[in-house]
């Protein structure tokens, strides 16, 4: 009972983190319809700021989340305007292709910049682990799933309570009219990406206690947000929530009766056959496919 | 009009891609013996090429500063040739082509890792060239009945028996190993020997599992691992997996008398990143730089070997360099031995070659891969890997006891 | 004529040049069939496949496996096609009615969930210890020239396929699909048919090609096979000559081949981030590929893409 227990709350914690690292993926993908493979590299980066703000500056990486955010918030925005903006209506390859080809350019860039070696922030106050009847939690990997849920949880609020909010829902229900009554479409795209990439740096502040970090390590977190986006069902911040936490249990429970080797097996089969038989995810409307 | 605007480009483009491989004007007086190394330069490799390389150049350095290799009555400047895979394999052995058909070059240094050595192993066969290979341990690289491959690493089986005699002797109550493995050819064929040398000395291999490549969660295995008890946990895999196990099974409340991960706590990286649950990791490898070996090589000494990479590099070398370095060591031996450059001769004197350099006693067996030498067992001991086995070089005993 | 005398330079390669030169252009034959392939299904019907890896790993351990059965070679790499294709067509099956992203994605995935199978079957491939093949009993040279001239023959078979169907009715059906599939639907073409045919002609070489490659290298991993570049590389070469047009795909492989073979080779550190700028710079200035290119429309082209904001 313990170990179905212990597995279950890894799952659980494990899909908390994955569901920050989708969110922002999924509001870029559901709102301008652009699939950003430039998101593993942005989360990546995000780890590097919380990484070197604590080498150099002692600032833990919950306090550099902030930072992170607001160094990829400026990135996303001018590569939106700059770049992204002048494709949105391209078809899909269009821009799959362009922002793959951007995902080299900016991982090559952090490549030379930091080189290849993993590195690691190791706090010189460990917050421990702490064990509930044999069942043991992590806490840093607890406190980084709980803000992220926040985070994630804080995104939730800003697209309903806020004006800018409002406006992105409005531009990904139906472009046309939000155009007619006076939104801005292309400063919300720029603005969409821009919090998009934010989710992915702060994600990226936070996973930087809990995996080890270099310019390698994009794809993996890519490959994560593309089956928690499927899984959920796009544009929606729940959909991310959901899609994650099933992910992360799935995950969980397939290495234990599969054997580790065949957890990434089951998860893309899983994928595969969501796609075919419910592509909308579990959280999702129909329209998006 | 524009398509046959586009065909010219096309062709211009192809033109200039290719003009570097035209010969170029014959090269200076100075006699010079051409080594081909394609490396991982760039990609998720890059930090081992790297390694390989910075030996590869000291070993340049020091035999170019004595004069060059003795051929005969002739001295020759060596000249390393690198070339950069990106860490992909199938250009790792493109490379090799380029290398030994375009660039000419005399002899090849294998890629780094077993897979890749492999792969560009069947090239060098088919043309003849003599192939050291650094950074290949696993018996699979060498099971192709190839005569040009050589390589610097005993089986892994000489890893996992020394371990498996300690471990044995000296922690008195182990009876349960666990063994967990990445799916890869290294990781894995070394998981397989441990389940051997366990299983011989009548330990009980309670759960032995592969983890696929990418993966960014070991949670789920490393919980039945606890739930199975065992005092020996063995892990295997590439610096970063290792990083992220040792983490995980400090989260997760796992601790055991004894943990042997392999390949990363050798590398100065491993303890850094992992911090103080590093302590009290033990390991294996082919080379530490506490060893003592003394031999006709140019570097004639260990401690030598180390004051020199320490001069240049501002380190301790670690046993992918001093690998490395052998290479060229070894080579040079063979080619004074052999006394010409010609191909075959030099391979029969690598087949037969009988010396002890500063990385050890040299000896291959018949299929190419080196069988003379006895790897050290360490354990990370006040955050740096100290010596705990063979007696001869010891530097300390093994702790028991990993939280 | 233009025909003849490529046709001349294709055959005389391999006895004039330098055995790296072979296996360069060996390796530009080999993109051809999987650039031409994709245009089946990616360029003529519009559905952007990214399947190539997952048929070309499949044809690769197909191959490798039948060869170490002593299957004879060439047989070897017909059956690896088959498989291919009747893979494709079971695929389609399942796949072909999704749309955009969803279809890219599932496409993408299926190549991953193949490399995962690859890397656990261990009894039947090698698992992650990769397969070895038994070499050929030939002289380098001979060997070199052996295969480019098998992936050249390979190449020019994908290529009539092409041709075949651009003058068929199945091209016809393929193009009104990408324009629109309802429409076409309407009009009495049998939307499901003809893309699950394009699909399984874009699989059919590929598997084949792998099953040569494997043959090739005599030892595969699958990490190598199933690598997703082979599935993005076509992609970019198909719309560098231009989508949806014969030559175009294998005028983008050897223009991105020489590309990148120059890039690589002058830039150490940074050849993958100007690969990067290489495929951003394709995507804003060539739309249409190479061989729809009008100087003047580029001009005009580059010019409005740096004012102010208006997507194109």
């Amino acid at each position: 009972m313990t170990l179905f227990l212990q597995v279950l709350a890894n799952g659980l914690v494990l899909g908390g983190l994955y569901a920050c690292i989708a969110a922002g993926f999924s509001l870029v993908w559901g709102v301008l319809n652009v699939i950003n493979i430039l998101h593993g590299s942005f989360i990546v980066l995000g780890a590097y700021v919380a990484y070197f703000a604590y080498v150099a500056l002692g600032i833990h990486p919950f306090v550099s989340v902030v930072l992170a955010g607001g160094v990829l918030f400026v990135l996303g925005y001018l590569l939106q305007t700059g770049v992204i903006n002048r494709v949105v209506g391209a078809p899909v390859l269009t821009t799959l292709i362009l922002t793959f080809g951007l995902d080299l350019l900016l991982n090559n860039a952090m490549l030379v910049a930091f080189k290849a070696d993993y590195r690691k922030i190791n706090l010189a106050n460990p917050l421990g682990v702490v064990d509930l009847g044999g069942v043991f939690l992590p806490l840093d990997r607890v406190a980084a799933m709980a803000l992220a849920l926040l985070l994630t949880g804080g995104l939730y609020w800003l697209l309903n309570a806020s004006r800018v909010g409002r406006a992105i829902v409005a531009v990904r229900m139906d472009r046309e009219a939000a155009l007619l009554m006076g939104v801005d479409v292309p400063r919300i795209y720029a603005v969409t990406f821009g919090l998009g990439a934010v989710m992915a740096g702060a994600a990226g502040s936070l996973l930087a206690l809990i995996f080890p970090i270099s310019p390698l390590a994009g794809t993996l977190y890519l490959g994560k947000a593309f089956v928690v986006c499927v899984l959920g069902g796009l544009g929606s911040v729940t959909g991310a929530i959901v899609g994650g936490l099933a992910l992360g249990v799935v995950e969980s429970f397939s290495a234990l009766v599969f054997g580790p080797e065949h957890a990434l097996t089951v998860s893309f089969a899983l994928l595969v056959m969501l796609l075919v038989v419910r592509p909308t995810g579990i959280v999702g409307r129909r329209g998006y496919e | 009009m524009a398509t046959v605007l586009v065909w010219a480009l096309a062709l211009a483009v192809v033109l200039s891609g290719v003009a570097p491989t035209l010969p170029g004007p014959a090269a200076a007086a100075d006699k010079a013996l051409r080594v081909g190394a394609p490396l991982p330069l760039t990609g998720p490799l890059s930090p081992e090429g790297l390694k390989q390389k910075r030996g590869y150049d000291l070993w340049v350095a020091e035999v170019n500063k004595a004069g060059g290799i003795k051929v005969g009555g002739d001295r020759y400047k060596v000249e390393m040739v690198y070339n950069d895979y990106q860490s992909n394999t199938p250009r790792a052995v493109q490379l090799a082509e380029k290398l030994i058909s375009d660039d000419k070059v005399n002899f090849l240094f294998s890629p780094f890792g077993s897979g890749a050595t492999k792969a560009a192993s069947g090239v060098s066969e088919k043309y003849g060239i003599p192939t050291i290979a650094a950074t290949a341990s696993s018996e699979e690289v060498y099971n192709q009945g190839y005569k040009y491959l050589f390589g610097t690493f005993t089986p892994n089986a000489t890893l996992t028996e020394p371990l498996a005699d300690i471990v044995k002797g000296k922690v008195g109550d182990v009876k349960k190993v666990a063994i967990l493995a990445r799916n890869d050819l290294f990781p894995l064929a070394i998981g397989q020997e441990m389940e051997k040398s366990a299983k011989k000395r009548g330990l009980e291999v309670v759960f032995f599992e592969k983890y696929a490549i990418g993966t960014l969660d070991h949670a789920s295995a490393i919980t039945q691992i606890r739930a199975a008890r065992p005092q020996w946990i063995f892990a295997t895999g590439y610096i970063n997996d290792l990083i992220l196990i040792r983490k995980q099974m400090a989260d997760l409340g796992v601790s055991a008398a004894v943990v042997t991960m392999i390949a990363g706590p050798a590398y100065k990286e491993f303890a850094e990143a992992t911090g103080p649950r590093a302590e009290n990791v033990t390991s294996a490898a082919w080379w530490h730089p506490a060893v003592r070996y003394k031999g006709p090589d140019v570097f004639g000494t260990t401690e030598n070997y180390n004051k020199l990479y320490q001069a240049v590099y501002g380190a301790v070398p670690d046993y992918v360099e001093a690998s490395a370095s052998a290479c060229g060591v070894i080579l040079q031996l063979a080619i004074e031995k052999a006394g010409t450059m010609d191909p075959r001769k030099v391979r029969d004197a690598l087949a037969s070659l009988d010396a002890t350099t500063f990385f050890g006693p040299v000896r291959f067996g018949p299929t190419g891969q080196i069988v003379s030498l006895e790897p050290p067992v360490f354990q990370i001991q006040g955050g740096k890997p100290v010596v705990i086995y063979p007696v001869a070089v010891k530097q300390s005993d093994l702790r028991i006891g990993v939280k | 004529m233009a025909v003849a005398t490529l046709a001349a330079v294709v055959v005389a390669l391999p006895f004039v040049a330098g055995n790296y030169l072979i296996r360069l252009a060996s390796f530009a034959m080999m993109y051809s069939v999987l650039a031409l392939s994709w245009n089946f299904i990616g360029g003529l019907a519009g559905y952007p496949s990214f399947a190539t890896a997952a048929f070309f790993g499949l044809g690769a351990y197909a191959g490798a496996i039948a060869q170490g059965h002593d299957v004879p070679i060439v047989l070897a790499w017909l059956a690896a096609g088959a498989l291919a294709a009747i893979f494709a067509g079971g695929l389609g099956l399942a796949l072909l009615h999704l749309r955009g992203h969803y279809f890219a994605i599932a496409s993408l995935v299926v190549g991953e969930v193949l490399r995962e199978i690859a890397n656990t079957s261990t009894q039947l491939t090698g698992g992650g210890m990769g397969l070895n093949l038994p070499i050929l009993r030939l002289g380098v040279t001979a060997q070199a020239r052996l295969f480019y001239f098998v992936l050249a023959g390979l190449a020019a078979l994908t290529l009539a396929a092409s041709l075949l169907v651009d003058r068929h009715r199945l091209g016809v059906g393929l193009r009104a699909i990408q324009q629109n599939e309802d429409a076409a639907s309407m009009v009495g073409i049998d939307a499901t048919r003809y893309k699950t045919i394009a699909f399984v002609l874009s699989a059919a070489f590929v598997g084949a090609a792998g099953a040569a490659y494997a043959s090739w290298v005599n030892y595969i991993e699958p990490a190598d096979v199933f690598d997703v570049l082979l599935s993005v590389k076509p992609i970019v070469m198909v719309l560098l000559g231009g989508a949806g047009t014969m030559l175009g795909p294998v005028v983008g492989a050897m223009v991105f081949l020489a590309l990148e073979e120059l890039v690589w080779r002058n830039f150490l550190t940074i050849h993958a981030g100007l690969l990067g700028l290489i495929i951003v710079a394709l995507i804003f200035f060539l739309p249409r590929g190479l061989l729809a290119l009008d100087v003047r429309l580029l001009a005009l082209n580059v010019r409005r893409r740096f004012a102010r904001g208006r997507p194109a």
